[in-house]
């Protein structure tokens, strides 16, 4: 008996490493780089300082997305000897320079930091010239000490801790267990100089607390209390170190009061705002702190309109001149000399003044750059390094940020640019290459016979003309490619066409900054980016605008267009920005701005003349658009099936909406069922519907009594989760399963002691999720899986309304030893290829996980079997070799785009965060093309052996036969 | 500091009471905070790699970040008390991950991570000591061509086998009346019934040949 279990658990052993075996799908080594790229970005940048006395020289940066980066300052030599031999293969010279623009201003180094608000980088700056304080992260703050040149972290102290109680504090001390609230932590400044830190606390109404310590070691050095009763919550302040500078009142009456911190006999000082501005000027007055090493503020009034400097080194300076409302102004010593520096952005044009304040009688104003560059936009100066003397022979480095988030280093000319809005992408669309040239000029021919009456020119000789006029001049065409006499036709590149096998794609890209972009898939090349003004995106939370493909590029002539859905940064209004995606130009209306929100869209099934797709937009009235408005007639014919849902995550409201009673003249949306999931007890954190052109291949699944058992592959499923608001409620995390068409409840279920971050994938007719288990402490990955039963309901097509039974649901939760950043599925063409799931992790790997290992069918009781489940393990492994960027970690993973490639067997990934990451998996191995491996040589040598062999043989045997007839 | 801390305990309720987002911040800020501290290190060979810049200690997947110093060591500061899953973030070494626990008193306890029996406690050193386990291999071996493996296939033994026993077989026979009772048994075959692969030579070579001529009598005298 004991044997027998041996047998059968050696059985079942070897029958789980074989399937093992089959699912590993893994790179070799000499594929890497081959189909997949990697970009790092750091984000919009919030500090940025010059340090020129480590090699090479760099500009360190800290920024809004939390993280501390070395640039290079120089156009990144070594980056354009490695991409040049490279390029200059693929492409003709001009590009590779062009190229080698883009990888200019190289990362040195990054570190990155905690997300959101922990690793808010709040100060920055040099403790000397090899090091480098960064402040971060809320309550208490820490603070931490690098290496300039290494980026390595020399030591970390956490403020509080260094604090010791201090209850007899005249106010309440705040700082002594780190206790004031989160609110207050925007009031309070830092201020780094000579290596120490200086904490600045301002108290209402009573004074402010400075604290000073050691950046390296944390030691407290000193803290004093400087009275300061103009401070109130109205008051307005900034920190001109070595003045703290608030400005009260709104009106004319308006004050400026500022009080040195540094001197322990202080006191408050005032001026009113009409000394700096004359009279006659009209609030609102707002104050705001001028970046440089020199303390000095900016004065606006009349809304901006108006601004004035005031100088605080020791007394205040007015400087009494007018600055442009629009323009930026930095402040800098050189030689000894304080300089302002304006910049202007007019009609493309930069142009940056710079003004000496010593001779303050008359001020002199010289321009010291002008820019005539498109790369630049609104640019503001971050950072400035001169030369000793070389203002005036104009020999400074400027590094501008743009409002669109690029950033970019001049020196009378652009030197680099780096577009850091890719750091933060909102929407991705794959859109297929168009054709060549020569391939569109045989699209032609049959382009014009569509467009003759077929009836009347339906004869044998004008046919057999047309045919030989074409064919002559594709013989033209090609005789002109080869002797290399071909006409540029157009400023398209040559090599951005589409391949034999749809692996080179488009990737466009729209980000926060309201930037839209076009990367090309095979190297990650940037090839076109476009700005579109004052956008911002629909809902946040997560962050969303809309990318649809309304017309692909397969209809020649037509170009192809895409359409993207934001919203204005002033109304909110809804914005509808109509581009080519293969070069990002406007088409057929390009900017429309809505006089409405968007609430809800929808891209159209069916197309209107010229192939173009419309979508709906629902506004906040429920009142139904559609765009263009030739698609209204398309709309209206399929009224009575069309359906639309929305959802209000703030008053937690579902409701589902009919276009039944549309016609033609007047489309109008009919709300048919509504849900409210309370948002007393819970708050709608995801709804995910599937993906609109997923394709299921095979309906059931085989038991292994050879019956069926049929999915349940229901269109307008959609996972809605609710995390619990309070109470009890406070850890749950409830799922629900519902149709969006009828307003079914499908299924819902609860999970207690749970708490996000929640990712979700819905397909086919299962769902994946993951979360945290706070029982067991541990991330768990959940699957639910949706079967008709033995019968299918409707073997052709699926209806919601007809159909009133639920479901069978299959359900498995697995430990999942790693957390997770995001999840997403791979998508094939037909949906033939099993599936698999990307899953981002924490540390930086993109895992590759296959389906059948999530699998909710997978038997807990080992002696039942089917084919294809193995048994049931409670920790899903995590396999070194399924890492699909093996190396190359990407941080922060925002999002996975999947999109099917023209193979079946192949999909292609791109993975967006801090980093970009872009490759291809094939989920059941390339089974459509020949290995890359496949040994050509091994092949033809055994043919030729063989044929020798044979003509060998054949003399051989003639031979016996020969001494045999002579016996 | 008793006094502060109860006056302050009666004001966090009343702060719940009033608000309860307010007393959310000030549950979370109210507690001590501590720092996870120890040292990872590096692999073979690994002193002038730069290793430290390429590797970061994570608690709680990226809640809280530790960053190297040059000789290893790291800190995790601002860590409120609960338990923690401290794991060392490097592309190319694998380290095993350590969970930490910190009690309200401020007591540190370290042990391995056991998700699946998680009761189950095995005591580590604290301060942590994170050693590599070992490389990642992220990559499969492409096979390569052997000689061995090519003779091992089954298809070749199967080839090879036969061979041996048509080739070697015979010539081990030494006894000459079996030889010749052989022979004897060949030459009647090969009169009474034709080779294929004599057929099919002769078919191949479409008879040109002169040398070939007495084996075509011998086929036609034997049709």
């Amino acid at each position: 008996m004991a044997r027998t279990m041996g047998c059968d658990q050696l059985v079942r052993c070897l029958l789980v490493l074989f399937t093992l075996f089959n699912l590993s799908f893994c790179l070799y080594e000499d594929q890497v780089g081959k189909f997949d790229w990697k970009q790092s970005y750091v984000g919009k940048i919030k500090f940025a300082t010059f340090d020129t006395t480590t090699n090479p020289k760099k500009i360190i940066v800290a920024t809004e997305e939390n993280v501390i980066a070395a640039l290079n300052i120089n156009s990144g030599l070594y980056d354009f000897i490695a991409n040049y031999f490279y390029i200059s293969m693929l492409f003709k010279l001009n590009t590779s320079i062009k190229l080698s623009i883009k990888f200019a201003g190289q990362l040195l180094w990054r570190r990155v930091l905690e997300k959101g608000y922990a690793g808010h980088i709040r100060a920055f700056g040099h403790a000397n010239d090899k090091e480098l304080v960064t402040v971060n992260g809320g309550v208490p703050a820490i603070v931490r000490y690098w290496n300039v040149a290494t980026g390595h972290i020399l030591n970390e102290w956490s403020l509080a801790e260094q604090n010791p109680d201090k209850i007899d504090s005249p106010f309440i001390s705040y700082t002594t267990e780190g206790l004031y609230s989160s609110e207050r932590i925007e009031d309070i400044q830092w201020y780094i100089k000579d290596g120490t830190l200086h904490h600045v606390l301002p108290v209402y109404n009573s004074g402010i607390e400075v604290s000073s310590y050691d950046c390296k070691t944390g030691e407290k050095l000193k803290s004093r209390k400087i009275s300061a009763p103009f401070i109130s919550p109205e008051t307005e302040c900034v920190l001109a170190a070595p003045n703290y500078v608030c400005l009260s009142g709104d009106s004319s009456l308006a004050i400026l009061f500022y009080v040195n911190i540094f001197e322990l006999k202080s006191e408050p000082q005032s001026i009113t705002i009409n000394t700096i501005f004359g009279a006659g000027t009209q609030g609102p007055y707002q104050i705001s702190l001028v970046p440089g090493n020199t303390a000095a503020i900016l004065i606006s009034a009349e809304n901006n309109r108006r601004k004035r400097l005031v100088q605080l080194e020791k007394e205040p300076i007015l400087i009494p001149c007018d600055i442009n409302g629009d323009n930026s102004v930095y402040i800098a010593t050189i030689d000894n000399n304080k300089v302002v520096l304006e910049t202007s952005y007019k009609n493309d044009v930069t142009t940056i003044t710079t003004t000496e304040l010593s001779t303050s009688t008359n001020p002199s104003t010289e321009k010291v750059a002008y820019v005539a560059n498109n790369v630049l936009y609104k640019p503001s100066i971050a950072a400035i390094h001169c030369q000793p003397q070389s203002l005036k022979g104009k020999l400074c480095k400027y590094l501008l940020t743009n409002e669109d988030d690029s950033v970019s280093l001049l020196q009378q000319k652009v030197m680099w640019t780096r577009e850091e809005a890719l750091a933060n992408i909102v929407a991705v669309e794959f859109v297929e290459l168009p054709m060549s040239e020569r391939e569109q000029a045989i699209e032609t021919e049959f382009d014009r016979k569509e467009r003759l009456d077929v009836n009347d020119s339906w004869n044998v000789a004008s046919m057999l003309l047309r045919r030989l006029t074409s064919q002559a001049n594709q013989i033209r065409a090609y005789f002109q490619a080869t002797l290399g006499l071909e006409p540029k036709q157009s400023d398209r590149r040559a090599d951005l066409v589409r391949d034999k096998f749809g692996l080179h794609k488009m990737i466009v890209v729209a980000t926060k900054a309201g930037k839209l972009f076009g990367i090309e898939s095979r190297r990650g090349e940037v090839i076109w980016q476009q700005r579109v003004p004052n956008l911002r995106v629909l809902s946040e939370d997560p962050d969303q605008m809309i990318l649809y493909l309304q017309r692909g590029s397969r209809h020649y002539p037509h170009p192809p267009q895409c359409a993207l859905l934001a919203a204005d940064q002033r109304t909110g209004n809804g914005v509808i920005f109509t581009f080519n995606p293969m070069n990002g130009q406007p088409l057929s209306g390009g900017l429309q701005h809505l006089d409405h929100r968007i609430k809800q869209s929808m891209l159209l099934q069916d197309s209107i003349d010229g192939f173009l797709r419309g979508f709906i937009v629902l506004d906040e009235k429920d009142q139904v658009h559609v765009y263009p408005k030739t698609a209204a007639t398309v709309v209206a014919s399929q009224a009575g099936r069309t359906f639309i849902f929305t959802v209000d995550k703030t008053t937690g409201v579902l409701a589902g909406h009919s276009l039944a009673y549309s016609n033609e003249k007047k489309l109008a949306a009919h709300k048919v069922w509504e849900m409210v999931l309370p948002p007393k007890t819970q708050k709608i954190i995801h709804v995910v519907g599937k993906k609109s052109y997923e394709r299921v291949h095979s309906q059931g699944r085989v038991l292994s009594d050879r019956s069926v058992l049929y999915k349940y592959v229901n269109p307008n499923l959609v996972v809605v989760v609710t995390q619990g608001v309070e109470g009890s409620q406070k850890n749950t995390l409830n799922l629900y399963l519902l149709d969006v068409v009828s307003g079914l409840m499908i299924f819902s279920l609860s999970h207690k002691r749970t708490k996000g971050p929640v990712h979700i994938v819905h397909s086919e007719n299962w769902v994946v999720y993951s979360y945290f288990n706070e029982k067991s402490r541990r991330t768990e990955l959940a699957t639910l899986e949706l079967y008709e039963g033995k019968m299918q309901s409707n073997d052709t097509a699926f209806s919601s309304l007809n159909n009133y039974k639920l479901p069978i649901v299959e359900r498995q939760a697995y430990i999942f030893p790693a957390s997770i950043e995001s999840l997403q599925e791979t998508i094939t063409e037909k949906g033939i290829t099993s599936k698999h799931i990307l899953v981002a992790l924490a540390n930086g790997g993109v895992l590759e996980l296959p389906w059948m290992l999530v699998d909710p069918r997978r038997p807990l009781n080992p002696d039942y079997r089917e084919e294809n489940v193995i048994p049931y393990m409670p920790e899903l492994p995590i396999q070194m070799d399924r890492f699909i960027n093996y190396n190359q970690s990407v941080y922060r993973v925002a999002g996975i785009n999947t999109s099917p490639s023209g193979l079946e067997s192949t999909c292609l990934v791109f993975v967006h965060g801090l980093d970009l990451f872009y490759s291809r998996v094939a989920p059941s191995k390339t089974f459509d093309v020949l290995k890359e491996d496949f040994d050509y040589y091994l092949i033809v040598i055994v043919l030729v052996a063989l044929l020798c062999a044979s003509y060998g043989t054949k003399k051989l045997a003639s031979q016996k036969v020969q001494k045999q007839a002579w016996k | 500091m008793n006094l502060f801390r109860s006056t302050f305990l009666v004001s966090l309720i009343l702060c719940f009471f009033l608000s309860s987002s307010y007393a959310e911040t000030e549950e979370d800020t109210s507690t001590d905070l501590y720092v996870i501290e120890g040292k990872v290190f590096g692999w073979e060979n690994s002193a002038n790699s730069g290793w430290q810049l390429m590797t970061h200690v994570m608690a709680n997947g990226g809640e809280h970040y530790g960053f190297l110093r040059e000789d290893g060591t790291f800190a995790i500061s601002n860590v409120p008390h609960g338990s923690y899953i401290v794991e060392v973030v490097n592309p190319n070494y694998a380290y095993e991950p350590i969970r930490v626990e910190i009690n309200s008193k401020g007591k540190f306890r370290a042990r391995k991570v056991n998700l699946i029996q998680t009761s189950q406690v095995i005591q580590v050193p604290y301060p942590l000591k994170m050693r590599p386990l070992a490389p990642f291999r992220y990559f499969q071996v492409r096979e390569q061509w052997r000689v061995t493996d090519f003779l091992f296939n089954p298809m070749i033994l199967m080839m090879i086998v036969p061979l041996l026993l048509v080739m070697v077989l015979p010539k081990l026979i030494n006894d000459p009346e079996t030889k010749k009772e052989m022979e004897q048994l060949n030459s009647l075959t090969n009169y009474n019934m034709p080779e294929m692969s004599e057929l099919i030579t002769s078919f191949l070579s479409g008879g040109e040949k002169q040398k070939q001529k007495p084996v075509k009598y011998s086929k036609v005298k034997t049709k």
